[in-house]
């Protein structure tokens, strides 16, 4: 009895110890303050710095918490029982949480800054006008390569994807909507195609580029590229930065004939208790310098015109991660297929994937 | 038997290890790199460690990992301990034997199972009561609940082994229920309760799936944090909290040792003094 009497105390000691740090932590770091800001965003998707400065400029504290999938900030701000005041959502996302009217629609006369995102990059079909979002990051879907094996001239088109040299040999990222797109790309026709027919053909081509893969992955592509276990994988261009600065001899390359483009963006969700703090915020990070700072640290490709004169020359003259507004023309955001067919591609892709030759 | 003689066995079992700790011990030698990355390592350095203490977000989380385990593990052993009695002392045994199977069924559900149905509690009780949120409270809550069967089930066997004329001898000198209780039973299931305390401590530890799902906004723990960074990689600064947190078990481990030898020990000794 009496050590279980002295370990209770202990123990309860420990947890006054721990509480109390806690509350001095906090304290010293300003987080029980009334004018928080809540963010949620993607694990690691954004400069820490720029939290710092924000927080000494405007005297908010930020509360910083991330995310793994749309799906899943989807599900907690459904859910509600949480109050964030800013979330970063993609294109398709955008347009589901639309429906379900879960975004507040923004007071554009709050955001000042938001003229400095080039114009190519508003008043997309995910979010007519900007009602709901300002972009974050973009980027493509594309082709990396190690130039130990291969050279670019190997990747003109999606088609070549197909060449028997490149039998067990190619990683791609594991998406429904990505390697589907890849067999519609290919024949030409559109990335949010709703047409059974097309999807077919797809799904037929794409059988005979199964035996090409050497694996469908998500995350682990970044380590595999970067430790040179593969040479070539489809994958995203942020994911591709991230390896291109692990490893010099790889390359992104995006092919001729379409491809998805994506954005990451900035809205208000409906749970927002801080709203005030969240126009700061964004503000804050459509500042041009900022959004400089930021693109340097993540490595993605930024949609504000302004910050391009703070990034070095090698960045903004990457053909393969700015390309021209001719070639973004080209290119297809994801639109919300609604439940029907996002079950077709479902089910083509695993298919394809399960019964792989 | 000779100590140094080759066996097979023993091979096996240097083997099991070693598949076992390899991992970790990769991780934790990563955690020294200079470099940023695991490809390679490139020379000694802290700077992982000094980079986790200055970022106090994180250092803020391992503090409420912490509390939460050490708080939802002690108040589920005061429940468990009281579960376990009450199981124990039922009259009926077909009560006793449904009771059990009900405690065994939530140890063996998936974790997913049970933090999908206490999102769908608290979600509702939201609903019924404004201000009751997502946070620190709920996530107790989910923890508390789902260690104290954990707990029952460490208690119950030495309770199952405990001689009952000790207490029968209790009463006829005199004894109250509480001094029963404080005096005899409690002492004796001693060595089960620290065991169900310290298998709550490390169940709620490590828990990631029901702390998922009934965490809010102002509050996670360590594993949903490391889940969400490990998107973009693994930085080498969740190494350094990883060889923390390693040496915290480590110590945990070894204090625990202490603990139960201790008691082996005195155990012993009254022995020895009663066969004088």
């Amino acid at each position: 009895m009496k050590k279980l009497r002295s370990l209770l105390i202990e123990i309860v000691l420990i947890i006054c110890l721990l509480f109390l740090g806690i509350v001095w932590l906090e304290k010293s770091s300003g987080m029980s303050d009334a004018k928080v800001v809540n963010i949620y965003n993607w694990g690691d998707y954004i400069d820490p710095k720029l939290i710092t400065k924000f927080e000494k400029e405007t005297g908010y504290k930020v509360n910083y918490e991330t995310f793994d999938s749309n799906e899943a900030m989807l599900t907690k701000i459904r859910q509600g029982g949480t109050s964030y005041d800013v979330a970063v959502p993609s294109d398709y996302m955008i347009q589901k949480m639309r429906k379900e009217k879960l975004l507040l629609p923004l007071d554009h006369s709050k955001l000042p800054n938001l003229k400095y995102i080039a114009p190519q990059f508003m008043n997309l079909a995910f979010d007519p006008k900007n009602k709901y979002s300002v972009p974050y990051f973009w980027g493509t879907l594309g082709i990396v390569y190690n130039d130990k094996a291969y050279q670019a001239s190997e990747f003109k088109s999606w088609n070549d994807l197909w060449d028997a040299k490149f039998k067990n040999k190619i990683m791609f990222i594991d998406g429904a909507r990505e390697f589907m797109g890849i067999g519609l790309a290919s024949l030409g026709y559109s990335l949010n195609s709703k047409s059974d027919a097309q999807l077919n053909e797809a799904y037929e081509k794409l059988k005979a580029l199964t035996p090409n893969a050497k694996a469908i992955v998500s995350d682990e592509i970044k380590t595999y590229m970067a430790n040179e276990e593969s040479s070539v994988a489809v994958t995203f261009s942020g994911e591709a930065a991230d390896m291109m600065a692990k490893n010099s001899h790889l390359h992104y390359v995006i092919p001729e004939g379409g491809t998805n483009l994506w954005f990451d963006n900035l809205v208000i969700p409906k749970t927002a208790k801080n709203k005030k703090g969240a126009y700061a915020f964004i503000n804050f990070m459509l500042d041009s310098k900022n959004a400089a700072q930021n693109t340097k640290y993540i490595g993605y490709s930024t949609p504000n015109q302004g910050a391009m004169k703070y990034l070095p020359k090698a960045i903004t003259s990457n053909r393969a991660f700015y390309p021209t507004v001719a070639q973004i023309k080209q290119m297809e955001i994801y639109e919300d297929l609604g439940s029907k067919y996002l079950e077709k591609y479902n089910d083509l892709f695993l298919e394809l994937k399960m019964y792989r030759k | 038997m000779q100590k140094s003689k080759f066996s097979w066995a023993n091979i096996y079992l240097v083997c099991v290890f070693i598949f076992l700790y390899l991992p970790i011990f990769y991780l934790i030698f990563y955690s020294f790199n200079a470099g940023e990355t695991m490809n390679s390592f490139t020379g000694f350095s802290l700077h992982h460690f000094s980079e986790l203490f200055s970022d106090t977000h994180l250092v803020i989380i391992l503090l409420n990992t912490f509390l939460l385990a050490f708080l939802s593990a002690l108040i589920a052993t005061f429940i468990g301990i009281f579960g376990a009695l009450f199981i124990y002392y039922l009259k009926r045994r077909s009560h006793r034997n449904t009771l059990l199977s009900l405690n065994n069924i939530l140890i063996v559900s998936p974790d997913v199972t049970i933090g999908a149905s206490f999102l769908i509690l608290f979600i509702t009780l939201g609903t019924l009561f404004s201000g009751f949120s997502l946070g620190f409270w709920t996530v107790l809550l989910a923890h508390i609940s789902f260690s104290v069967p954990i707990v029952v089930l460490m208690i119950l066997p030495k309770l199952q082994e405990m001689n009952d004329s000790m207490i029968t001898a209790g009463y006829d000198l005199g004894a109250n229920e509480r001094q029963i209780l404080k005096n005899i039973i409690l002492p004796y299931l001693s060595p089960g309760i620290i065991a169900g305390y310290f298998m709550a401590f490390t169940y709620s530890l490590d828990d990631f799936a029901v702390t998922f799902f009934v965490t809010g906004n102002g509050f996670t723990t360590l594993s949903v944090e490391i889940y969400s960074r490990a998107r973009r990689g693994v930085s080498l600064e969740i190494n350094a909290l990883s060889t923390l947190v390693f040496l915290f078990a480590l110590v945990l481990v070894v204090g625990y040792y202490y603990i139960s030898k201790d008691n082996q020990g005195r155990s012993k000794k009254k022995k020895r003094g009663v066969l004088r």
